[in-house]
């Protein structure tokens, strides 16, 4: 296990390889583990995620699954492991190996639970904002704002501010702002987690709009139907630890273990 | 002898030179208040104690000493030591160490009360520090702290008041010398009165009315209205094409 920064003579091919459409493995985890005050909420979880491919991880509160993935965009850092970004290593032994993290999130798109809208701003200047501060010009900015929010269904919405759109219109134009810097990889934190039904399907139609047009997502859900029909591979994390993973229909159907036995029965219960 | 005998058209440049002044105090002083604050508010939010210390104490220092006293101090108290501040340094920097204190607690509880998820949100989104903080914390700590700091800006205008003891040539001032020429306390203090009270009122109905117009959403800067006329104009015509 080396995976340490490229050496100076390989910076151009290191260059051109972070580019989304050149990394086959956009997101590859090793050896990952985390603790919070001494508890530890990671331990040594793996996880590959190739372009366009879609995975979701699913499991208890509190197993870990959101840690996991707020440690791809560096939102929490780990204590130990490896993890490249778009082919790029961001993270090796202990130590941080990205020096760009406004890069890195660039490259990472995130959707979260309570949306985190920006209030004092419309829907379409929410989805501008990143690309300004990027360095994109005004007025191409506006231009693929508008698109975007056309792409979520929500051109009609475009200058209402979020306290003015219902749960699932926000977590549209939420999908909408991640998609604005053309990351090579979308993570969804319990995008469905505080919508009503009708909300659901609304956000869950756009998301299986974007697996469709090949968007590579990692999925912490409890949403088990959608995660088993969009999903490429399934991942069950219960207290930091990969339980079982696999093809959908093996994972969510079939599973081995006994634990996602006992998960997928409280959930079958309580649905 | 009606109530008014003061030949109040003699008097009217006087009166309009401590306006005049009073005003100038009131800019001067509220500009330097705010940033002083605001830096003594990012002080007490920051992780390092020792600089949240320091802004703490300064801050319980002068909340709880009168006005008056740091006027003394800052104008008599430091020329006794040697250092001679003129008339309006003096009284600035008093309105200044004052108003910077009660206005550290506005900015700091509003910059606490932005959403710990909008930080979050906004790093998620490759924005720096700087940038966070300049187009997403800022803003929305403006609009909670706007009402807090609209009141203490009319109580620094009426502070000014108490420059009198140090003959600031404002307003109270003036009226004071009025007062020793005609010897009509009442009526040239009612005067005074009625002239601070038609300062403060629209200026705090002023405020009142921005504060309505930010909550409802209505751009204020130029930029921002043409942003959103061109997302209209762009956001109609491809709706209409679909």
């Amino acid at each position: 296990m080396t995976g340490q920064a490229p050496d100076p003579g390989d910076r151009a091919v290191e260059q051109l390889a972070t580019s989304p459409v050149r990394a086959e493995v956009v997101v590859l985890i090793e050896h990952l583990s985390k603790s919070f005050d001494g508890r530890l909420v990671l331990d040594d979880v793996h996880l590959k995620v190739g372009r366009s491919k879609i995975v979701s991880i699913i499991g208890q509160s509190g197993g870990g699954k959101t840690t996991l993935l707020r440690c791809v965009n560096l939102l929490e850092r780990p204590d130990h492991g490896l993890l490249t970004v778009a082919g790029e290593t961001i993270f090796s032994g202990d130590r941080l190996v990205c020096h760009d993290l406004a890069r890195l999130r660039q490259t990472v798109g995130m959707v979260f639970q309570r949306f985190n809208l920006f209030p004092h701003l419309t829907a379409v200047e929410n989805v501008m904002l990143a690309q300004r501060r990027a360095g994109v010009p005004e007025q191409v900015a506006l231009e693929r704002s508008v698109q975007l929010l056309r792409r979520v269904g929500l051109a009609h919405r475009g200058v209402a501010y979020p306290e003015q759109l219902s749960g699932g219109e926000q977590q549209r134009v939420a999908i909408a702002r991640a998609l604005a810097l053309k990351p090579a990889v979308l993570l969804f934190d319990e995008p469905t987690s505080s919508l009503d039904p009708e909300s659901t399907g609304e956000v869950l139609r756009v998301m299986r709009e974007l697996a469709e047009d090949g968007m590579t997502m990692i999925l912490v859900t409890h949403e088990l139907p959608f995660a088993r029909d969009v999903s490429d591979w399934v991942v069950f994390i219960d207290g930091g630890r990969i339980v079982e993973e696999g093809e959908p229909a093996d994972v969510l159907v079939r599973p081995s273990q006994l634990r996602t036995k006992a998960f997928l029965a409280s959930y079958a219960a309580s649905h | 002898m009606g109530p008014f005998e003061v030949p109040w058209s003699e008097y009217t440049p006087a009166l309009w030179e401590g306006l005049k002044r009073t005003m100038a105090f009131t800019v001067a002083s509220f500009a330097g208040a705010a940033v002083l604050g605001l830096v003594l508010a990012l002080l007490r939010l920051s992780r390092l104690r020792v600089l949240r210390l320091p802004a703490a104490v300064y801050t319980e220092l002068f909340k709880n000493v009168p006005l008056l006293a740091i006027i003394f101090l800052t104008y008599f108290g430091l020329a006794s030591v040697g250092i001679r501040l003129g008339v309006f340094e003096a009284g600035c920097a008093s309105l200044i160490i004052f108003y910077a204190a009660y206005l550290s607690e506005i900015f700091r509880s509003a910059i606490a009360g932005v959403h710990g998820g909008q930080q979050e949100a906004a790093e998620a989104l490759g924005l720096g520090r700087i940038s966070t903080f300049a187009h997403v914390v800022f803003p929305q700590a403006l609009r909670l702290a706007l009402p807090g700091t609209n009141t203490m800006l009319v109580d620094l205008l009426k502070s000014t008041s108490l420059l009198v003891t140090i003959s600031a040539a404002e307003l109270m001032s003036e009226g004071r010398l009025i007062t020793s020429a005609t010897f009509r306390a009442l009526e040239v203090y009612l005067v005074i009165a009625a002239i601070y009270f038609a300062l403060c009122y629209p200026l705090s109905q002023g405020l009142l009315w921005l504060e309505r117009r930010i909550r409802a959403g209505i751009p204020l800067s130029p930029a921002r209205r043409r942003r959103l006329r061109l997302a209209r104009a762009l956001l109609a015509e491809k709706g209409a094409s679909v």
